[in-house]
């Protein structure tokens, strides 16, 4: 298997029931969201076959590689595409009720189907080593992106949060664009493979040159990851996408980002000043996103709101382990951590638009009483929370220990202090949600349904959360 | 015969020109011609990059198939953003920044 054919098979994948929903009367269209989980299935299954990375002199492999990090995160986005699509058929009430059209079901198939090229164009992205190629990965992903935020037409929150998306989005398309331009300039070479040689002659005088685009790209990739200075747009665009695309942008794109910001500050090691500066300025960052994530996720009301500002958070840890890229460990620690994050991110989501269908809303009062009105429901949640949170035997804590770790041993003393404080300060805002469970009343007592697919969903997330957290070792022998 | 310092200053502007149009300007469309400007500026700057930086006496052509990409993907931008932005007037009748309050800041 060529490392290539997985990412053609999604595309191929996404043309084909594009077709097959033109073509089909049938107004129920559920079944398209099916199809593509179970075709990615299959892809995912073919990336577990031998694979060969790009044949060395071939011109492929001046643009992607097949590493441990790509081949690791193709199959983590695979899954966390899997699982949006999963979560869509659930969805189907909200998609019907804001969207105008003359026939049953009209518009809402393609809801199911955009999902597919937005994991394509995030696939090709972790595997990229030319800039080149992550700039057209980057906006396949993102275009998509906007059209599927901004999907609910007539409703005003949907259109508001994906014009802010598509506003951001393109600024930070002209900053690494810009930024590009520059480190070509000064480097003469847009493969990030080939920048170590390339910055290990450089002039002195050119150095500021190549900071300023240094500069440039990591401004735009914060927007991608959501880390400071660039996170203001994921409350909003949170609030107001549709919930299994919010769950989406909060998992796989925000991992598409992390790969290539960790495989651009790999490349920029071989300078050993450019390596400190950049380091200090990833700390300042990375403090400065666990600061901001954390407190003001404490006063919100809104759940939606609540995990957007919990993802930036979790950003922040990220980046932790980011500015320790020297460990070895480092890379291992970032990718448990974005396994766990998956599995508790996801069945935090699959929750909560299974209690807004039923009670109309996102506010955590719409949460009050859950416990009573179904237990199935309320458990899964403090799973996932006691996981977003850190408490032993989650993935959550495994992850957040590894990250510490390896910051520790990077001599991020104080960084890894922060990051205890802002734990404790996630402990109360995960809380809240808790005691609105198990503490408040319901306004009624009528139980929750949950769809077969929800309950599916909810056991293999949360049998992913308990299965990390106690026995991590296989995920990690196989990131080492 | 123009140096490259003379494309780099001319970008520079366009860029900062383009950058300050969307921060200080409050029509969503003004904005988006902005960020377009933006994109413009980097492609002339990759087209004065691939000129004057010479390899070995060779052009590198790497940065002009980039400005093709940069193109293109701006198009289809453009054609994703604008349908937005229409749906957006449709459902609020205002295409104005300030009016976007739907969300709570």
């Amino acid at each position: 298997m060529n490392s290539l054919f997985l990412e053609i098979a999604v595309v191929l994948l996404g043309i084909v029931l594009l077709l097959v929903e033109a073509f089909s009367d049938r107004s129920n269209k559920d079944y398209l969201a099916y199809l593509g989980a179970a075709g990615l299935t299959g892809v995912l299954a073919l990336s577990f076959l031998p694979q060969i990375g790009p044949l060395p002199m071939s011109s492929a492999a001046a643009f992607i590689t097949s590493d441990i990090i790509s081949v690791f995160f193709v199959r983590f986005l695979l899954i966390a595409t899997i699982v949006t699509l999963l979560m869509i058929p659930g969805y189907r009430t909200v998609l019907v009720r804001y969207l105008p059209s003359e026939r049953a079901g009209g518009g809402v198939g393609e809801f199911a189907i955009l999902p597919l090229f937005v994991c394509a164009g995030l696939m090709w992205m972790v595997s990229a080593i030319d800039f080149i190629m992550i700039f057209v990965s980057l906006e396949l992903a993102t275009i998509t992106l906007y059209v599927l935020v901004t999907y609910l037409r007539q409703n005003t929150a949907s259109l508001e949060a994906g014009t802010k998306f598509l506003i951001l989005g393109a600024l930070s398309t002209g900053f690494i664009v810009y930024g590009i331009s520059w480190i070509f300039g000064v480097t003469g070479t847009t493969n990030i493979l080939a920048l170590p040689d390339a910055i290990s002659t450089l002039p002195e005088s050119s150095l500021y040159a190549l900071l300023f685009g240094i500069a440039m790209i990591l401004v735009a990739l914060s927007f991608k990851t959501g880390a400071f200075p660039f996170q203001f747009w994921i409350p909003d665009v949170y609030q107001g996408a549709p919930t299994p695309i919010t769950s989406y942008l909060s998992v796989a794109s925000k991992a598409a980002g992390f790969v290539v910001l960790i495989r651009f500050l790999l490349s920029l090691e071989a300078l050993p000043l450019l390596a400190n500066k950049l380091n200090a300025v990833i700390t300042l960052l990375a403090a400065l996103t666990l600061i901001f994530g954390n407190f003001a996720a404490i006063p919100q009301t809104n759940m939606k709101r609540l995990l957007g500002y919990s993802s930036v958070a979790h950003a922040g840890y990220l980046l932790m382990g980011v500015a320790s890229l020297a460990s070895l460990m480092a890379i291992p620690a970032i990718g448990f951590y974005f396994a766990g994050y998956l599995a508790m991110t996801m069945l935090a989501f699959v929750v909560l638009q299974a209690v807004s269908e039923a009670t109309g809303g996102d506010e955590i009062s719409r949460f009050n009483g859950l416990s009573k009105r179904s237990p199935f429901l309320a458990g899964a949640m403090l799973l996932s929370a006691a996981s977003l949170a850190g408490i032993p035997f989650t993935a959550g804590f495994i992850g957040k220990l590894l990250i510490f770790e390896v910051a520790l041993k990077q001599g991020h003393y104080g960084l890894v202090m922060l990051g205890c404080v802002t734990v404790a300060a996630g402990f109360y805002y995960y809380f809240k949600v808790l005691r609105a469970m198990y503490w408040q009343q319901p306004s009624e007592e009528t139980a929750i349904p949950v769809s077969a697919t929800t309950k599916w969903l909810i056991l293999l997330l949360g049998a992913g959360i308990l299965i990390l957290g106690v026995y991590p070792e296989p995920l990690l022998a196989a990131l080492r | 015969m123009p140096t490259l310092a003379n494309y780099l200053i001319a970008s520079g502007l366009l860029f900062a020109a383009g950058l300050g149009v969307v921060m200080l300007r409050r029509s969503i469309i003004v904005i988006f011609m902005g960020l377009e400007l933006m994109l413009n500026a980097a492609n002339l700057s990759l087209v004065a990059f691939s000129r004057y930086g010479l390899v070995s006496g060779h052009q590198n052509y790497n940065a002009q198939i980039l400005v093709f990409f940069i193109i293109s993907v701006a198009a289809a931008e453009v054609a994703v953003g604008l349908a937005i932005i229409v749906s957006l007037y449709r459902a609020r009748q205002t295409t104005h920044v300030e009016d976007l309050d739907t969300l709570k800041f």
